[in-house]
């Protein structure tokens, strides 16, 4: 049983991949574009065994017909040089294969859905290509047992993500969204990449299971490894101050919405703090910010949600609401409850992000319920409306990011200056102004 | 003699024969047949040479021969070429005399030169500019230059004391270059500050190779060489067919050109990392190797890594994204085909396989060469 689950867990990261390189090797190498029965046909059975494969994983790890199997699965070193290595493992436990589970049952729903949605759209064949390499991402994420490789999984969803934010790249404004959550994307990548190297180096491994060492650290270096947790996991979850990006990346196709900023993207922020558990528990500091940020991020979503005008930024803030919830939760302690809640939380939201389309529709069917004034507006008209007034412009989250990041374009600028004026004065060949 | 050349880096050289070679595919060999010849046997001579004098001998006649083809369009270029030869000479004349921390110096500042370390870019910048084809072919001199210094002036005492200060010095150059990537406001502006913040990774590697990190060392500048090649070779094929491309021009360029934007958007992740290709590992292996030396230089290149990626996805998307313009040039030729084919491949072999490459090259590189210099007082001259 052992070697069938090892196989068919290297089916589920590999499957994914191998039809995206298919179809992609299709469009780069063939004459004729390829068709969308090709590209859907492809790319669904690579998700198709990748689940038959985690089905496989998840009877080994319940024991019903051998041994049950479960730990850390060995599959040699990526690299080994002297006493450096990046192993390649993988984990099979409760944590990870509930959420590799989901996320490729979620995946393959939302590729039959895409099928009907996305038909004769111009990128269809590319958006299940990226589709593939998104399964990928996320059985990486889902199922490594380093943070090398959780890293590799990350990244993938990342660049898998900002790409499918700028699905229509005929328009402006998905391209610049595109940017904007890849820069918070790449923030949050710095972190945990930070946080991977200081890891490696304090506890002689990046395995998850080393971090079970984390309490023999000093106060200070456990917490600067947690902190560093917790901004990865803000960047990618969208967490206050970070939350500016998730409404723009509703520019993209309704199904990648929903997959992503659904339900399984918006949550891989949290999926790394439950995995990193150990480091975060032993550092008071970090628990404390990280249930600050949790409730703060959940009361500007409830409050933004109720003024928001579309149905996918609504749903968005709803979730981003819920997913604040479960960092509070996560940094209280209260792992199991988390769990549960994320993956709940991830069915639902997906199966409303689907169905946005037809609100517009369902809502002059069923008619608009008038609301009377909130609790917030009877207690304290003054606040409710100040309130009101931050949420309709989202705190101007963005704008204050950009005002943070004006000194380092400014230093740019004139770096490139100097650049230019030494390049003039040693150059022979003319440089341009 | 025969166990010498089965064991001498043959991995290496491949990777510089192909990025010799993949330009002039790809231009249609429009430069001399003879010069490109006399390139590989510079290349072979400086990595197979068994004593120091001799393989910076070899580099410095390489420079020359890059210097020559790059004067037409760039004097900046050739005399910054003809420069870093001249270093190259003056090293092997300080290892031939046993001057270690001069050897040293000299030795890295060829590397800065030919690396295009700011505040030393103005010749690789003019490269870049006007003489993409020499750039191009020149990375693949300086991963020979890399590996030579590795090889022979980079174990002593005197290189271990002055590895801080390279590290640091190859950090900030490397976040200057990013910041550089961020305002430039064309594709080649682009490409100028993407070579120039390599340079800076290549520079820190350099430094931090000296505690047994040649691996690290060796890996970031074949990653380096072989992105900023693809990228190089792809921005040409751009711009032969599109004219220079101004990131406010409205790009809209990739339903005409799809296998050019692809092409370019796949050598620009490599370039900046991207799993599955070799540059994400050698980040990896660069970060831990830059732990030992420098904390805060590691961080400064974590955030150079993530600038620069940013700066790469505005960088395609302003050329190729946005409303579709008509453009009647074609997409890659077979010949640039094969090439963007080759460069993949290289990349992704040594992404997923890295060892193919770094663990034979890294054995050789640990062994000291029979030629071997004592010189009292200052270590082995390998």
């Amino acid at each position: 049983m052992v070697e069938a689950v090892r196989l068919a867990l290297v089916l589920a990261v590999v499957a994914p991949v191998v039809a995206g390189v298919i179809v992609g090797l299709r469009v780069l190498l063939a004459d004729r574009h390829p068709s969308e029965a090709m590209a859907y046909r492809t790319t669904m059975a690579g998700l198709t065994a990748s689940m038959l494969a985690l089905g496989v994983v998840l009877l080994g790890f319940s024991g019903l017909v051998a041994a049950p199997v479960d730990g850390e699965m060995e599959f040699g070193s990526w690299l080994r040089i002297h006493d450096f290595e990046i192993p390649l493992v993988l984990l099979v436990d409760r944590i990870s294969l509930t959420i590799a589970l989901f996320a490729a049952v979620l995946t393959l729903l939302v590729g039959r859905f895409s099928r009907t949605y996305l038909h004769r759209e111009p990128g269809f064949v590319r958006f299940f290509g990226l589709l593939a390499f998104f399964a990928t991402g996320t059985q990486l994420v889902a199922l490594a047992g380093a943070l090398e490789l959780f890293f590799a999984g990350w990244e993938i969803v990342g660049i898998s993500s900002a790409l499918f934010i700028g699905y229509f790249h005929e328009r402006a404004e998905p391209i610049r969204s595109s940017i904007r959550a890849f820069a918070t994307y790449r923030l949050a990548d710095a972190g945990l990449l930070v946080a991977t190297v200081t890891t490696f180096e304090l506890l002689g491994s990046a395995r998850f299971s080393a971090l079970d060492r984390a309490a023999q650290l000093p106060a200070g270096e456990a917490t600067l490894i947690a902190l560093l947790f917790l901004l990865s996991a803000m960047g990618k979850s969208a967490q206050l101050p970070f939350s500016g990006w998730l409404p723009r990346a509703m520019e993209g196709p309704t199904p990648s919405s929903a997959l992503f900023y659904g339900a399984v993207s918006i949550h891989a922020g949290l999926f790394l703090l439950l995995r990193v558990w150990p480091v975060l528990e032993v550092s008071v500091p970090a628990r404390v910010i990280g249930v600050v940020v949790g409730l703060a991020t959940a009361a500007y979503a409830a409050s933004v949600v109720r003024v928001h005008t579309d149905a996918k930024g609504a749903l968005a803030h709803a979730t981003l609401a819920q997913v604040g919830l479960i960092l509070a939760e996560i940094f209280l302690g209260l792992i199991t409850l988390a769990l549960v809640h994320l993956v709940c939380h991830a069915l639902l939201r997906l199966g409303q992000f689907l169905k946005a389309p037809n609100m517009v529709h369902d809502s002059h069917r069923l008619g608009h319920e008038a609301h009377g004034p909130s609790w917030l507006a009877r207690v304290s008209p003054r606040l409710a409306a100040r309130v009101y007034a931050g949420a309709l412009h989202r705190l101007r989250l963005d704008d204050r990011i950009d005002a943070a990041f004006a000194p380092v374009l400014a230093l740019a600028r004139l770096l490139d200056r100097t650049d230019r004026r030494i390049r003039r004065a040693v150059s022979m060949d003319g440089v341009a102004p | 003699m025969i166990t010498g050349l089965l064991s001498a880096p043959w991995e290496t050289f491949v990777v510089c024969l192909l990025l010799l070679v993949a330009p002039a595919v790809a231009t249609g060999w429009r430069r001399s047949v003879r010069t490109l010849a006399a390139l590989v046997i510079a290349a072979a001579v400086a990595l197979f040479a068994p004593a120091g004098p001799l393989a910076y001998g070899a580099v410095a006649i390489g420079a020359l021969l890059h210097a020559f083809g790059a004067w037409p369009s760039s004097r900046t270029g050739a005399v910054w070429l003809t420069a870093s030869a001249v270093l190259a000479v003056a090293t092997g004349a300080a290892l031939d005399a046993g001057r270690l921390t001069e050897a040293f110096v000299l030795s890295t500042l060829a590397i800065a030169l030919r690396a295009g370390v700011l505040p030393l870019n103005a010749g690789v910048s003019s490269l870049c500019e006007r003489a993409p084809i020499v750039q191009i072919q020149q990375l693949a001199s300086t991963i020979v230059l890399v590996f030579v210094h590795l090889r022979f002036v980079d174990h002593h005492p005197e290189a271990v004391a002055l590895a801080p200060l390279v590290v640091r010095i190859g950090a900030v150059a490397a976040l200057g270059g990013a910041l550089l990537s961020i305002v430039q406001r064309d594709l080649r502006g682009f490409y100028r500050a993407t070579t120039s913040m390599h340079g800076g990774l290549v520079l820190a590697a350099v430094g931090a190779a000296s505690h047994d990190n040649f691996a690290a060392a060796l890996l970031v500048v074949v990653s380096a060489g072989l992105a900023l090649g693809g990228l190089g070779i792809m921005t040409s094929s751009l711009e032969e067919r599109v004219g220079a491309v101004r990131f406010d021009d409205g790009g809209g360029r990739v339903g005409a050109l799809p296998r050019l934007a692809v092409a370019y958007a796949f050598f620009g992740a490599a370039g900046v990392a991207m799993p599955g290709t070799s540059g994400f590992v050698a980040d990896d292996l660069l970060l831990h190797a830059l732990w030992m030396e420098s904390p805060v230089s590691t961080v400064l290149v974590i955030v150079s890594s993530a600038t620069l990626a940013v700066s790469t996805l505005v960088a395609y998307s302003r050329a190729f994204l946005g409303r579709p313009v008509p453009v009647l040039a074609p997409d890659l030729s077979a010949r640039e085909r094969v090439v963007t084919a080759a460069l993949f491949g290289f990349l992704l072999v040594l992404g997923l396989a890295p060892g193919l490459l770094i663990g034979p090259a890294d054995a050789f590189l640990t062994v000291v060469p029979e030629v071997a210099i004592a010189v009292p007082g200052a270590g082995a001259v390998r």
